[in-house]
C-alpha cells in the first residue's frame, strides 16, 4: 500500500472516531474534534504536495488526470467547509458533521488512489 | 390566521432557535444537511464526468445520474433554507430522491443493460454504503418532525 495512503487513512480514521466519540458523549466542538480535522486538512496539503511532485517526477496519473485533480481540490475543500457548517452552531452535531467529512476524505482517498494506478473507470 | 398560528407553534417546537421552521437547519439537520451537501457534490461531479466523457454509452443512465445531482442540490438547499416554501420544496425533493433510488434500483437489478455503468442510485446506492437510500428515509423522518406550524409528536431530546 502506498504510504501516503495508509496515513491518509490513518489520519481521517482517526479524526471521524474522535469526532464520532465526542458527538456521541453529546460534546460540543473541542480543540481536539477541530484540531483532528485540521490534521485531515494538512495531510491532504501534504498529499497534494507529493501528487504535484510525483505527477512532475515522471509517475503521473495512470488514470483521467483531471478526474485526480478535480477530486483532490474537492477533498481539499471538504474538512474547510465542514468546519464553516459545525462552527456555525456548537452542539453535539456538529461533531457528527466533522466527524462525516472524515469519512468523506477516507473515502475520496480510495478513489484518488484507484484514479492514481489506473484501476476502474467512473 | 393559519400563518400566525404555524409561526407561534413551530417557536415552540424548535427550540426557540428562529422562526418559521429554521429548526430544520439546526441540530440532527445539521449533519443531515452535511450529508445532502456531500451527495450532491457527488453526484454532480459524477454525472458531469459521465455525460461528459462517455454519454453515449448509456444515456438514460447518465441522464437519471444528473436528474438524480439536482435533486440532490434542491434537497440540500431547501433543507437549509427556512420558511415553509423551502419546507414543502425540500419533502417534494426527498420523495422524489426516496422514489428515484427505490425506482433506479429496481430497474438496475432487473434490467441491467440499460444500467451497465454504475451510478448513484444504481442498486440503490450499493457503491455508496446505501446512503442513497437511508438518507431520504431519515430526511422524511426529520421533516415530518419539523413540520412547520405543527408541535412535534415525539418530543425526544
Amino acid at each position: 500500500m502506498d504510504p501516503f495512503l495508509l496515513v491518509g487513512v490513518i489520519v481521517c480514521a482517526v479524526s471521524a472516531a474522535l469526532c464520532l466519540g465526542a458527538g456521541v458523549l453529546r460534546r460540543p466542538p473541542n480543540d481536539i474534534t477541530i484540531l483532528s480535522i485540521a490534521a485531515v486538512e494538512l495531510f491532504l496539503v501534504a498529499y497534494a504536495v507529493g501528487a504535484v511532485i510525483r505527477q512532475l517526477a515522471g509517475e503521473p496519473v495512470l488514470g483521467e488526470a483531471w478526474e485526480f485533480w478535480g477530486y483532490l481540490l474537492t477533498a481539499l475543500l471538504v474538512p474547510v467547509g465542514a468546519f464553516w457548517w459545525a462552527i456555525l452552531e456548537k452542539t453535539r452535531w456538529s461533531n457528527f458533521v466533522l466527524a462525516a467529512a472524515g469519512v468523506t476524505v477516507f473515502v475520496m482517498l480510495f478513489r484518488m488512489e484507484q484514479i492514481w494506478d489506473g484501476v476502474a473507470g467512473l | 390566521m393559519t400563518g400566525q398560528r404555524s409561526r407561534q407553534g413551530n417557536g415552540a417546537a424548535s427550540a426557540a432557535t428562529a422562526p418559521d421552521g429554521a429548526g430544520r437547519a439546526s441540530g440532527p439537520g445539521r449533519l443531515l444537511i452535511a450529508v445532502y451537501g456531500v451527495f450532491a457534490l457527488a453526484a454532480t461531479a459524477r454525472a458531469g464526468f459521465q455525460i461528459a466523457t462517455k454519454f453515449g454509452e448509456a444515456p438514460l443512465a447518465y441522464l437519471l445520474s444528473a436528474v438524480a445531482a439536482v435533486v440532490y442540490i434542491v434537497a440540500t438547499v431547501s433543507l437549509a433554507r427556512p420558511g415553509a416554501r423551502a419546507y414543502r420544496i425540500s419533502v417534494i425533493a426527498v420523495t422524489t430522491e426516496l422514489v428515484g433510488v427505490v425506482a433506479v434500483g429496481l430497474l438496475s437489478v432487473f434490467d441491467a443493460q440499460a444500467f451497465p455503468s454504475e451510478t448513484v442510485w444504481s442498486a440503490f446506492g450499493r457503491g455508496y454504503g446505501f446512503v442513497p437510500l437511508i438518507l431520504p428515509v431519515l430526511g422524511l423522518l426529520w421533516l415530518r418532525r419539523n413540520q412547520p406550524g405543527r408541535s412535534p409528536r415525539d418530543g425526544r431530546s
